[in-house]
């Protein structure tokens, strides 16, 4: 217990210098909150109008389509506040600045995962938090479900820290990084729509090699009633057999550190 | 991946058994998905975001000492980038079709296919304009050179041109409303010409709107560029 409060301090003191870089530039900061709102607008507009033009599709309702679509933006977003730092991670390991976090008596992996907030994401989680409770509200779920959804969320979550340290790996051992960022980010923006609407095998290479599916699809799936608790199991014991991968390749990447230029 | 998406996206909503959606049969919209492939490669690929980075950072300052035309120099570096866009978006569009074998619609009319080159020229022009303004914008808050790209060339450029999504799913006043802005003629009216869906009229009509916004923009260009050369410094060189 005291090594949680250990690091929610340390977290707390990095958010907060964040926040602080961030409302320097207050005009940048503008800039992209007023770019980010556009995209959700657009994006969730675009959503209204086709599944109101179209009556839902693949058996999805209207509301159905839009939970998917919130559920994803809502681990985007989650995501990207928390491991925001993954992108600054290469000139950290360039220039051998890198160093100056493996020195400090608290875990490296920790301090470049998460050390550096977005509070764009900050300020449009509560919004997004709002619709998914708004358009869930719509689907009447019950207990178990809004339970099993919670716990689905979370495992997303768990999945996409798995992949942000796979990330960080590569970062190390190859030198590059934001391409990979596009890469996983262009994948998870498959889960945008249910993943029922691609072709096999695209499917079962979205739910079970890249696991999107299981980030994204499952939870809101179990909102609606069509995950059972055997299969919930199985989600997350793939989520924790995934976390646990990219924390060998994270220690085995951490061994091609050569310190270079520093 | 935009592209499948947006491919099995629309497979799934024609799967419902109807003809025709939005004023697209399922062969348009998949023609849709392909040619944006290519548009996008041809219009909305370019060099010139490295303008801003240049102007915050004083290394404007080497290019001012050439003895090149500025604007010349970047529509260079820009046709040379579309070039190797073109290639990868054929290569990717053929190996997309070959895999995923859709219905493709082939215009036979020459008139819409050579208007649909014409516009394709517009949609460059407008989108080097758009840049040229957006990047110019560090002349005056240098701190600004990522945060206005990522405003007007990602968000703006990507939802309101149509690259993300035909802008006719939306109400048709939505629609008349962005109609005349410039960011439909980026994407969405070309691909609109090609697939015949304007008749002729509306096809030079647009052409007309997209060449007026084009001369419009050029003006705002050049008088921005002489306004943002007087307050700069040359800061970092």
């Amino acid at each position: 217990m005291n090594i949680f409060f250990y690091y929610l301090k340390i977290w707390s003191m990095m958010a907060k210098n964040s926040l602080l870089n961030w409302s320097v530039n207050r005009n940048v900061l503008l800039i992209f909150l007023l770019g980010k709102i556009i995209r959700y607008v657009s994006y969730f507009g675009f959503l209204y109008f086709l599944v109101k033009g179209t009556n839902g599709f693949l058996g999805y309702s209207q509301n159905q389509v839009l939970f998917f679509t919130a559920t994803y933006v809502f681990i985007d977003t989650v995501a990207q506040f928390f491991f925001r730092n993954v992108y600054s991670f290469r000139p950290m390991v360039i220039s051998g600045d890198f160093d100056l976090v493996l020195v400090k008596p608290f875990n490296a992996l920790f301090r470049v995962l998460m050390g550096g907030p977005d509070p764009i994401d900050l300020i449009t989680i509560p919004p997004i938090i709002f619709v998914v409770f708004w358009l869930g509200s719509l689907l009447h779920p019950t207990p178990f479900q809004i339970f099993s959804y919670i716990i689905l969320l979370l495992n997303g979550l768990l999945i996409a820290s798995a992949f942000h340290i796979f990330v960080l790996g590569f970062g190390i051992i190859t030198l590059e990084v934001d391409h990979t960022v596009m890469v996983y980010r262009d994948l998870t923006s498959m889960g945008r729509f249910p993943v029922d609407i691609y072709k096999q095998p695209l499917q079962w290479i979205l739910t079970f090699i890249v696991p999107v599916g299981i980030m994204v699809t499952v939870p809101a799936r179990a909102f609606e009633g069509f995950i059972g608790p055997l299969e919930i199991f199985l989600f997350i014991l793939i989520g924790v057999i995934l976390l646990f991968l990219s924390l060998r390749f994270w220690n085995f990447a951490l061994r091609k550190y050569t310190s270079a230029s520093s | 991946m935009q592209i499948l998406i947006f491919f099995f996206l629309w497979d799934a909503v024609f799967s419902g058994g109807a003809k025709q959606l939005f004023g697209y049969d399922k062969a348009r919209i998949f023609t849709y998905a392909f040619t944006l492939i290519i548009v996008r490669a041809v219009v909305l690929s370019s060099r010139s975001v490295d303008i801003a980075g240049q102007i915050a950072n004083g290394e404007l300052t080497n290019l001012l000492l050439k003895p090149i035309n500025y604007f010349s120099y970047w529509i260079t570096r820009d046709f040379s980038s579309k070039f190797l866009n073109i290639l990868f978006g054929v290569v990717e569009a053929t190996i997309l079709v070959l895999i995923l074998k859709p219905n493709i619609f082939l215009q036979p009319n020459p008139i819409y296919v050579v208007s649909f080159l014409i516009s394709l020229l517009i949609a460059m022009f407008l989108f080097f304009s758009l840049l040229m303004l957006t990047n110019f914008i560090p002349f005056w808050v240098p701190e600004l050179s990522w945060g206005a790209q990522f405003l007007v060339v990602v968000i703006v450029a990507e939802f309101l041109s149509g690259a993300f999504f035909p802008l006719d799913v939306f109400p048709a006043s939505v629609y008349q409303i962005l109609r005349f802005t410039p960011f439909p003629y980026l994407v969405f009216i070309p691909i609109k010409i090609y697939l015949g869906n304007f008749s002729l009229s509306l096809v030079f009509q647009s052409l007309a709107i997209g060449i007026i916004w084009s001369l419009i923009l050029w003006k705002i260009v050049n008088y921005v560029w002489g306004k943002g050369l007087l307050v700069y410094e040359g800061v970092g060189r």
